[in-house]
């Protein structure tokens, strides 16, 4: 019996030992010192303490890049180009690395630990994202489950964007969740306005952010995003677009018809926005305003299901079945969409059929 | 059912709010292993595997797909519908598995019972035989689910491949 609490306190005090000199290590020994990154073949250059994560580092540096796991490496997204300096891939990567990226460096850069100096490279874009503080100084119901927040920006105090392009809104800790965490809403405003940004949320049940965003944030408080970020845009080719949305899907579209709408833009656009019900349907008078003042704009709602309750004399089925019967053949168009995967998948499947070249179609589906 | 290290920090995050707002486990004080185990026994004991149940709502989450929003008639008294959010949802259990934010309502034609589930629900009973916790948003107690789904069991617990054979 003595011989077995003896082997068990052996065992155990060699473990605390070598745990101890884990610890050592890691505070003493594994300093990695000054570590330099070069981004973007110098067009930046910045010098750390080297290891924390590469995508703490540039966070730190006020460089943004895109993550919505807060750097666990589980969504995926914090891609960046590596091309020294990196070490082996990880295994903690590579389910999100296809072979081609793996060839051309690409990285997690939360996986990356800096130990070493480091070249890499980041889109262009991403260089001129920016951390703003604002107030939220307007919170309105768009429908039951839809709100639009109105921030006012504080520092910076104005924001430069492409219509069509989307934030990070960070939330913080509340009870029930743990972390901070950042969400990607498209910008919902009017791009002359500089100094505020509109976001229309739609409540996802349970949600971290949105949850947080309906029943805590509260006007006038103070709140912070970064950005712009996303390719989503219009182009500047001139054939009749189609629009297709659902939900709050409304947002990038009401910044480009306010685009549209300033430059007096001529181009043929017809908007299909659909809901389940009535009650879905969001900002239908400010549409119809856009309506009167864009010279070729028609705005279709389409309700697949009213309720009971409710009237409706528009257009029914889903918005998919909308675009079938209104058009034969879309050669000519350009497509833009916006909304969940499923109701962009089912989009793409529609123009495909009705002939739109699919390099013309573009959508921001967040996923 | 022994709790492993990976186990107790996998419980520590599905307690906590970093994936959904109030955890995975509701007020459920039961280890995450016993939790699993309780489930997988009650699975077991219907003669089914959680795949099976699995693959069940996966095949009504697909069937209400076809018309995104509306209630669709899967068969069998079943309607379902699914409402789709944007972004996606990782799996908590360290592998990189991440789902659509797609929930699913099922109710019986005859008697209006419904239940909703998430494609995450799907994949964590599939894959891991958790069905959550109690009081959870989206706890499903496999009992109810089982007959909800009008599941009738074949495969004994040693398909399951939860009990192992006893070497004789």
């Amino acid at each position: 019996m003595a011989q077995a609490v003896l082997a068990v306190l052996a065992i155990s005090g060699v473990a605390a030992m070598l745990a101890l000199i884990l610890v050592v290590a890691e505070r003493f020994i594994a300093r990695y010192g000054s570590c330099t990154i070069d981004i973007n073949q110098g067009t930046r250059q910045i010098t750390i303490e080297g290891g924390k994560s590469l995508l703490n580092v540039l966070t730190e540096e006020k460089l943004f890049i895109p993550s919505a796991c807060g750097g666990r490496g589980t969504c995926g997204y914090c891609k960046v180009t590596i091309r020294e300096g990196g070490g082996p891939i990880l295994p903690t990567e590579t389910p999100f690395l296809t072979a081609d990226e793996q060839e051309q460096g690409l990285r997690l850069s939360c996986q990356v630990k800096v130990r070493n100096d480091l070249v890499i490279k980041i889109p262009e874009e991403l260089l001129s994202v920016r951390e703003y503080t604002a107030v939220c100084e307007k919170i309105e119901d768009l429908t039951y489950d839809m709100k639009r927040f109105i921030l006012r920006l504080q520092e910076p105090d104005r924001i430069d964007y492409v219509p069509g392009q989307y934030v990070q809104l960070l939330c913080p800790p509340y009870p029930g969740s743990d972390e901070e965490v950042y969400r990607a809403y498209s910008i919902a405003s009017d791009p002359a306005e500089t100094g505020r940004v509109d976001l229309i949320i739609r409540r996802v049940p349970n949600g971290i952010c949105t949850t947080w965003c309906f029943e805590h944030l509260q006007e006038g408080q103070t709140v912070r995003i970064n950005g712009p970020y996303g390719e989503f845009r219009l182009s500047d080719n001139p054939a009749p677009a189609l629009f297709i949305a659902g939900g709050s899907g409304m947002a990038p579209f009401v910044s480009i018809l306010h685009q549209m709408e300033h430059a007096h833009d001529t181009r043929s656009v017809r908007y299909f926005y659909g809901g389940n019900q009535v009650r879905d349907l969001c900002l239908l008078d400010e549409m119809k305003r856009f309506e009167e003042h864009l010279e070729d704009f028609t705005f279709v709602p389409v309700v697949a299901e009213p309720g009971p309750e409710e009237s409706w004399d528009g257009r029914r089925g889903l918005v998919t079945e909308a675009v079938s019967e209104e058009f034969d053949n879309l050669a000519d168009y350009e497509a833009y969409l916006c909304g969940s995967p499923g109701m962009i998948d089912a989009a793409i499947k529609v123009l495909k059929s009705l002939g739109i070249d699919k390099a013309r179609v573009y959508y921001d589906k967040f996923a | 059912m022994k709790q492993s290290p990976d186990m107790a920090r996998l419980e520590q995050v599905l307690r906590s709010g970093r994936i959904v707002r109030g955890g995975f486990l509701g007020t459920d004080r039961r280890p995450l292993a016993e939790i699993i185990e309780a489930d997988r026994a009650a699975v077991t004991r219907r003669g089914l595997t959680c795949e099976r149940i699995a693959g069940r709502m996966a095949e009504l989450t697909a069937a209400a797909m076809g018309r995104l929003g509306t209630w669709v008639d899967a068969g069998g008294g079943l309607q379902v519908r699914a409402e789709e959010h944007k972004g996606l949802i990782v799996c908590p259990w360290p592998h990189p598995a991440r789902c659509r934010k797609r929930i699913t309502t099922a109710r019986r034609s005859e008697t209006g019972q419904a239940l909703q589930w998430t494609d995450l629900s799907i994949h964590l009973i599939g894959k891991h035989a958790f069905f959550q916790g109690r009081e959870s948003a989206f706890r499903m107690e496999p009992d109810a689910l089982i007959d909800f789904l009008g599941l009738t069991g074949e495969a004994t617990a040693e398909d399951a491949g939860i009990w192992p054979t006893p070497k004789r």
